[in-house]
């Protein structure tokens, strides 16, 4: 759970977001410099992990002052090559922190650390990862937790969904991107599978308020809603004229090991109390508003 | 023992005072010994520093039997001595045993060399034992108070657990009568069995209301109702007409959850398996916040504005105790949010929140309330009318966890009426 250093709001002195090209951290930045001063954002152009210089080159661009955000992955990370390589990457990290050690430090981690039958899952639930990307992540936390000596918060997200997201994994992103091309939404089986989804956006105002608070601890990032792939694929498909189709198709396997997963979200009524995360109809409706525009603007 | 024994009971905090009057009340001249001589001149004044039903009545009626005292001397005239201060625990529900080995040691010196000495208060096995001394008889009795009936237990125990060194030994003669007066099983066994039946019982019964809590929430998402599903398990002889099936918000008071927490401890000492024990805590952890998460259900999630009315403060009804109060506990995290609170014997100045107005009356609390939560179930909420409530509160929503209202009538009164185990 997160205990907060600063009971008021305070804005850091200068907020450094690491991996502001993604997804997730781009809208990060931009929901910093929606409140604050402009934050820096560094992207592989300015920084790349991997490189022979990766750690030094952070390590220029820091000042004990800073709050750092770091989001930099390869995601999701699927092979041992990946895995291998987001290690490497947070150990750049710890060796920039190592010599220019940040007043905040706050790391955007996964639920998918948590063990898959932990439901419902709470911060103070089993880190026991059975995938390569929550290994990855919880890999990355003990790292972190070992080399950084200073005030250190963990954002486990669930499932993230957003306009700009690249990847198409099963769910809103996929449903949305199907549906836009005048393809059937694909579900498998029934969709009775039940997660929680939650818009990029509330995710980034989470970590605005992390860094204001400079909270120290593990905080889900999760609605406490959790829906199924079907009722996902029903909203999406409404969005559409004419509805878009929904087709079930076999799995592509047995049912995944992960059938439900419903968050108890507790830990964060009491730390923020006056936090809520958009319902998941409003959001998808945002978001689909959103690519209509996007959309509207590439092909005047 | 041709006279009868004269009793003593030092530490004049909730279980001392009500073990004493009870020991008053069975016709044995009972002195009641504090070192604090203020907290002695109060009780000689009749002022009692704790609220338990039946304990000011039973206490006049055997007024002439009792004294008060902060006069060592005194304990040297006493057959058997009870050393029973409440022993306080810290957030961890780690017992705090300074407080009962200062107190222990100040008896030792003042009591007669016959005398008998028993500890009453809450101890981890191993306690009794460790604190022998040549020439001295320092027994251990299991205490089983529970807030708001404590009287009522300590007038009538079920059975009485003695530890003592050999239980094939017979009880000193004055403990002897003295428990004799009480007529029920006296149970001698050795100090960490009844120790460890302390924890046993504590035990049982936080087992029963995990069931309870566990399958009441699922009820409160599947369509059942815990209320018609409890009386049926207690038709079933192996779980009893007194089982505690009532859900509530989690474990509380302190005394269960200092006896998981010494199971704990003592099972990672020793290396035995505790994952049950844990599991009881996790899940007690869980129902606690159950008002906080309907609250923001119904009311806080997206909520700009709202004001929640509060009805009870002490952590139980019929005690002016509000140590792990549920209420202060939900309280702390409604800080974005005006309350209105109201309890008969707590004000309402005990509650740290910025904008908090402390009602006259229970309908006070309610007034333009959009949530109302019933925290501790005091008699006179249980009197309060849902129409009254309801033409009362500006929102619905009634959270009432202990059932205090009659949930036909609030319904019908027209309010969004939630409880533990009904969905």
């Amino acid at each position: 759970m997160l205990i907060h250093q600063y009971a008021t709001p305070k804005a850091p002195k200068r907020i450094v977001v690491v991996g502001a090209g993604g997804f997730v951290g781009a809208t990060i930045l931009r929901a910093f410099a929606a409140v604050g001063p402009p934050p820096i954002g560094l992207t592989r152009r300015e920084v790349d992990l991997l490189a022979p210089d990766g750690s030094n080159a952070l390590k220029a661009r820091l000042a004990p002052d800073d709050a750092v955000v770091f989001v930099s992955a390869i995601a999701p990370a699927k092979t041992v090559a990946q895995l291998m390589a987001n290690l490497r990457m947070a150990e750049a990290a710890c060796a920039a922190f190592a010599y220019v050690m940040p007043a905040h430090l706050l790391y955007i981690s996964s639920d998918a650390i948590y063990a898959d039958d932990a439901n419902p899952v709470t911060e103070y639930s089993p880190v026991e990862p059975s995938t390569m990307h929550g290994m990855m992540h919880a890999a990355r936390e003990m790292m972190f937790r070992a080399e950084y000596r200073g005030p250190l918060a963990f954002l486990r997200p669930t499932l993230i969904y957003g306009a700009d997201d690249p990847h198409s994994g099963y769910g809103p992103n996929r449903f949305r991107r199907q549906a836009a091309k005048g393809e059937p939404i694909t579900i498998f089986g029934d969709g009775e599978e039940r997660r929680d989804h939650v818009v990029v956006e509330d995710v980034a105002r989470l970590a605005v308020r992390i860094l204001y608070h400079r909270s120290a601890g593990a905080l889900n990032a999760a609605s406490g809603v959790a829906t199924s792939f079907r009722d996902v694929a029903n909203i999406v498909a409404a969005q559409f004229v004419p509805r878009a189709e929904i087709k079930s198709v076999p799995r592509p396997g047995p049912r995944p090991h992960l059938a439900h997963r419903f968050f108890d979200i507790t830990g964060l009524h009491k730390i923020f109390p006056d936090f809520h995360f958009e319902p998941l109809a409003e959001g998808l409706a945002r978001v689909h508003w959103q690519a209509l525009q996007a959309r509207s603007v590439e092909s005047p | 023992m041709t006279t009868s024994p004269r009793i003593a009971y030092a530490g004049m905090t909730h279980l001392g005072l009500c073990s004493a009057v009870a020991a008053a009340s069975k016709g044995f001249s009972t002195l009641c010994f504090d070192p604090d001589a203020a907290l002695v001149a109060r009780l000689n004044d009749g002022d009692l520093p704790i609220v338990e039903p039946g304990v000011e009545e039973l206490l006049h009626e055997n007024r002439l039997r009792i004294g008060f005292s902060s006069d060592r001397a005194q304990l040297a005239d006493c057959d058997v001595i009870y050393v029973a201060p409440d022993v306080p625990t810290d957030d961890a529900a780690q017992s705090d045993i300074t407080g009962l080995d200062l107190l222990l040691d100040d008896v030792r010196r003042n009591v007669s060399p016959d005398a008998v000495m028993v500890v009453l208060s809450q101890v981890p096995p191993g306690f009794t034992r460790a604190r022998q001394q040549p020439g001295q008889q320092v027994l251990y009795q299991v205490e089983t108070l529970v807030f708001g009936r404590a009287m009522e237990r300590a007038i009538a125990p079920e059975r009485i657990i003695v530890g003592c060194p050999d239980p094939s030994e017979p009880l000193p003669e004055s403990l002897g009568a003295f428990l004799g007066s009480f007529e029920c099983p006296i149970l001698p066994m050795r100090f960490e069995s009844a120790e460890l039946t302390k924890v046993a019982i504590n035990c049982c019964l936080v087992a029963s209301i995990s069931v309870a809590n566990t399958l009441a929430e699922l009820c409160e998402r599947i369509g059942g109702d815990w209320g018609e599903i409890a009386p049926a398990l207690k038709l079933d002889k192996r779980i009893g007409d007194y089982a505690y099936l009532t859900p509530g918000l989690g474990i509380a008071g302190g005394n269960l959850e200092r006896d998981l927490a010494t199971v704990i401890k003592l099972s990672k000492e020793f290396g035995t398996d505790c994952g049950v024990i844990q599991a009881f805590g996790a899940n007690s952890a869980h129902r606690k916040d159950w008002v906080l998460r309907k609250l923001h259900e119904t009311v806080l999630d997206g909520a700009v504005s709202a004001t929640v009315g509060i009805l009870g403060l002490a952590y139980k009804e019929n005690t002016h105790s509000v140590k792990n109060s549920p209420s202060l506990a939900l309280i702390r995290y409604l800080a974005p949010w005006p309350i209105r609170v109201f309890d008969p014997i707590i004000p309402g100045d005990v509650v740290n929140h910025p904008n908090v107005t402390a009602a006259t009356s229970a309908i006070d609390a309610a007034r333009d309330v959009d949530a109302l939560a019933i925290m501790t179930p005091w008699p006179e909420f249980r009197r309060l009318r849902c129409r009254d409530l309801a033409a009362i509160m500006r929102g619905r929503v009634v959270l009432d966890p202990y059932h205090a209202l009659d949930s036909v009538a609030a319904r019908a009164a027209g309010l969004d009426y939630r409880t533990l185990g009904v969905s």
